[in-house]
């Protein structure tokens, strides 16, 4: 009781109310930007964190945190850019959605999951931070190679009409992440001599112009405005509705939950693992990918519980599990706190003081996410020629802001560009986004296990984390595979019978 | 028509902060810089404000150590001091931007490992050969760590185990000075069967000793300290040229009989062509802040070693460590 009590003093206490909130902001607007990623948002603002109480800097990280992992469904939806990485599987339904007219309920239901995945991962990590936390230490490299391998394995169903179209794009992005250091000796591969390409080809970059510069360029080339006016004014989920979504936001939450506490894995494969899966135990699969909501619910659910559990292997062991998680620690170290262990006996009150400001900064998300809604949908209904020009400085401008870079300005140009002949001849983005993302995490892993093992290959079947990640994989590719042949057969049956009718 | 205006309002307002987002790279090192103004005295440094380019990102190793140090610097120089953060090509960016840079007192770089590697792997169109290492500030000891509840008591257990059956050793990243030091221990031993396993980072690697993956890992004092003082992790041996302060009881390797000491170094650099008068006035400026009590207390806590080296000799010590490297390099096939 008394810990309820305590809870209710804090909450508020404006000096956690203060950081949640401008975090929240601070991280919506930095999030939707394109190309700006969450741990940018918070790196921007790690400088100003200097001067500031540890329990306010750290809260405000934090929330931005929240806040960003939020805001990247917004353009995700309303533009066809994804403006983090784990957004990008909310691209597929969001914007179909909004193509229907519907972007205010497309919002609506991001914002709704989107607390709703909060809460969840905020209670996981208080009530679980311990027994968790044990889980990302049985994590070794032969269970990372096979996590890597279940995320892949969603190709199959996500590559729409043609499995064979699906497994190139796949192979396309499998190819690019091989691009920059070896991540096991060390040389240099693919570089061409150029040292912008050292650290590799970053999956946002591709992204942005796979999914927005080609949007815009079949936009340009197609002077007829197919939109339909969105009606300005924000939509929230129904009863009805609210109920059809709690299963796919059930998927959303155990996958992100899941994969917050693995160190490395980032929110991409939770988002997209939990989009497949709320599809497979969907009632209506069918209207994936053609504007469903339960297509947003699980993977904005997925990926802002992400943003709360991945802090249970830096608070835990001082270990940052992604980007985002290692500018927190930066925070941390910056205000004399080091994350570990011991951190919860010797900072319990930060640490307290966190878990209030990350509840506070979940309500703040609803409140600022309806606020700014109004203002998102009108822009959205402006003239296409308008719009399209601002995506355009958008989208250039956030790119270059990364690291004013002009080449990584121009791989998302290319990426464009590819991207536009691949819509051309009806390639999907997703397997290419996948293999990017997951090239990296598969190749290093594989072989690090394969140089634990000494080249004895049974390491994958031993560890049996690993045995049972390759064993799930094996069981999608081969459910997916055996439902496109029936409905292979069962298409080519129907002609038949057709055709003895003429 | 009042309600769209509203919004236009609204949208205008958006605008305006996805703007400030855009520059927000500018923004914030203008805001470090008012927060560090410590207004310039009635000093005669030739500039109001001194740039340091890190490759690090904000919340870095360097970039952490660096506005931690122009706190006491700008003072002591009397200017003010700005950390930009330049992150592109592993350092190649940053280190390009230096040799640009006039010689006027208003750039410099802080060196660490990464630009003597990221020069030699990748051969861009300027490496450390075009600037000059101006002073040394600290150099960070690299020890070897394993689990606590690990069969290892000493390093001989380790090496031991690499000699009868097979050794796992782990490094944080693969072109670091860790997985150097590692292998230069295997060729000092003579051992072969080691496998030397690099990781994406130091939290990476640590779990993998942690859960017993890995026999051995190598790390610095500052990533090891909240799992030491934990008791999940013992210190076997130190790549320092002497015992540590911190560690007393713990050996160096090379007083256990292997030829290897390893630097990690921290200092700074400037474009060539600094006036002797300029890089007088560092050196004193560095030695001054070295001993200042309450930056000694800071970086004490944060387990740097102050490790002064003048002008004169840190060319002497980048040159030695970029041909130990590139040895290194061409002996494991990195590089031809």
């Amino acid at each position: 009781m008394e810990a309820v009590a305590g809870f209710f003093t804090q909450f508020f206490d404006i000096y956690l109310i203060l950081p949640a909130v401008l975090g929240v902001a601070w991280g919506i607007i930095g999030g939707s930007m394109p190309g700006i990623s969450p741990s940018i948002t918070m790196a921007l603002l790690l400088p100003f964190t200097y001067a500031l109480e540890p329990s306010f800097a750290i809260v405000l990280l934090a929330s931005t945190y929240v806040g960003a992992e939020y805001g990247g469904s917004i353009p995700a939806i309303l533009i066809r850019t994804p403006g983090t990485n784990a957004a990008a599987a909310s691209v597929l339904d969001g914007y179909e959605m909004n193509r229907q007219g519907k972007a205010g309920l497309a919002l609506g239901i991001s914002l709704y999951s989107g607390v709703i995945g909060s809460l969840v991962g905020l209670s996981l990590l208080v009530m679980l931070s311990g027994p968790l936390a044990q889980l990302a230490l049985a994590f070794t490299p032969p269970a990372y190679f096979a996590l890597g391998v279940l995320g892949l394995s969603v190709i199959v169903s996500l590559s729409g009409e043609s499995l064979v179209k699906g497994l190139i794009a796949a192979l396309f992005g499998l190819m690019v992440s091989t691009i920059g250091t070896d991540p096991v000796s060390g040389i240099s591969r693919y570089t061409f001599g150029l040292s912008d390409l050292l650290s590799g080809i970053q999956p946002i970059l591709v992204m942005v112009g796979l999914f927005a510069l080609s949007e815009l360029l079949r936009q340009a080339s197609n002077t007829e405005d197919t939109r339909v006016k969105a009606a300005p004014r924000i939509e929230f989920p129904d009863n009805k509705l609210k109920k059809r979504l709690i299963l796919p936001q059930s998927i959303g939450a155990l996958f992100g939950g899941f994969e917050g506490v693995m160190p490395g894995a980032g929110g991409t494969v939770a988002s997209f693992m939990s989009y497949n899966e709320a599809r497979r135990w969907s009632k209506k699969p069918d209207e994936f990918g053609k504007g469903s909501p339960e297509g947003i619910a699980a993977p904005e659910t997925a990926n802002n519980t992400v943003a709360e559990t991945s802090l249970i292997p830096l608070l835990s062991f001082g270990i940052p599990g992604s980007n985002s998680t290692a500018i927190l620690l930066g925070g941390f170290l910056i205000h004399g706190l080091v994350p570990g262990p011991l951190l919860f006996a010797r900072s319990g009150d930060v640490i307290n003081d966190l878990y209030v400001g990350i509840f506070i900064a979940a309500i703040a998300l609803l409140v600022i996410g309806i606020m700014i809604m109004p203002a998102c949908i009108w822009l959205v209904n402006r003239p296409r020629p308008y719009l399209n020009a601002f995506i355009l400085a958008l989208i250039m401008s956030g790119i270059y802001s990364i690291n004013n870079s002009l080449f990584e300005l121009s791989v998302m140009l290319v990426a464009g560009v590819i991207g536009y002949f691949m819509r051309l001849l009806k390639f999907p983005f997703l397997p290419t986004v996948l293999g990017l993302v997951l090239g990296f995490m598969i190749e290093s892993n594989f072989r690090r296990s394969l140089l634990l093992s000494g080249d004895d290959y049974s390491i994958f079947l031993t560890d049996s984390i690993s045995l049972i990640l390759l064993s799930l994989a094996a069981l999608f590719i081969i459910g997916s595979l055996s439902r496109r042949l029936l409905q292979m057969l069962f298409r080519q049956l129907k002609t038949k019978v057709t055709d003895t009718t003429d | 028509m009042k309600l769209q205006a509203r919004q236009g309002l609204g949208i205008l307002l958006l605008l305006a902060g996805l703007g400030l987002a855009a520059c927000g790279g500018d923004s914030s090192q203008g805001s470090q810089a008012a927060e560090n103004g410590i207004q310039a005295g009635s000093s005669n440094y030739p500039v109001a404000t001194i740039t340091i380019l890190t490759h690090s990102r904000p919340g870095g190793g360097s970039d952490v150590f660096l506005r931690e140090l122009s706190r006491y610097l700008a003072p002591e120089l009397g200017a003010n001091i700005i950390v930009k953060n330049v992150t592109g090509g592993s350092g190649a960016s940053a280190l390009a931007e230096l040799a640009r840079a006039e010689p006027d007192g208003a750039t410099f770089y802080a060196t660490t490992p990464t630009f003597i590697y990221t020069s030699l792997l990748a051969r861009p169109a300027y490496t450390y050969e075009e600037v000059d290492p101006l002073v040394n500030l600290f150099i960070d000891p690299e020890l070897i760590y394993t689990a606590a509840d690990s069969q290892f008591e000493t390093l001989d257990d380790v090496l031991e185990k690499a000699r009868n059956s097979r050794g796992l050793w782990g490094a944080a990243n693969p072109a670091s000075l860790e997985r150097q030091s590692l292998e230069q221990l295997k060729l000092a031993t003579g051992i072969n069967n080691a496998a030397v396993i690099s990781h994406e980072g130091g939290g990476d690697l640590m779990i993998n000793v942690l859960n017993g993956t890995l026999d051995i890992g190598v790390g610095e004092a500052q990533e090891l300290q909240s799992q030491l003082e934990a008791g999940n992790l013992r210190v076997l041996a130190t790549f320092s040229d002497q015992r540590l302060a911190e560690f007393p009881e713990v050996p160096t390797v090379y007083e256990l009989g292997h030829q290897v000491i390893v630097r990690k170094f921290r200092g700074l650099a400037a474009p060539q062509g600094l006036s002797p008068e300029l890089i007088q006035r560092w050196e004193a400026a560095i030695q001054t802040v070295l001993e200042h009590p309450e930056y000694k207390a800071s970086y004490l806590a944060d387990n740097l070693r102050p490790n002064f080296i003048a002008h004169a000799e840190y060319q002497e010590f980048i040159n030695a460590f970029a041909s130990e490297t590139r040895d290194y390099l061409r002996t494991v096939g990195i590089v031809e």
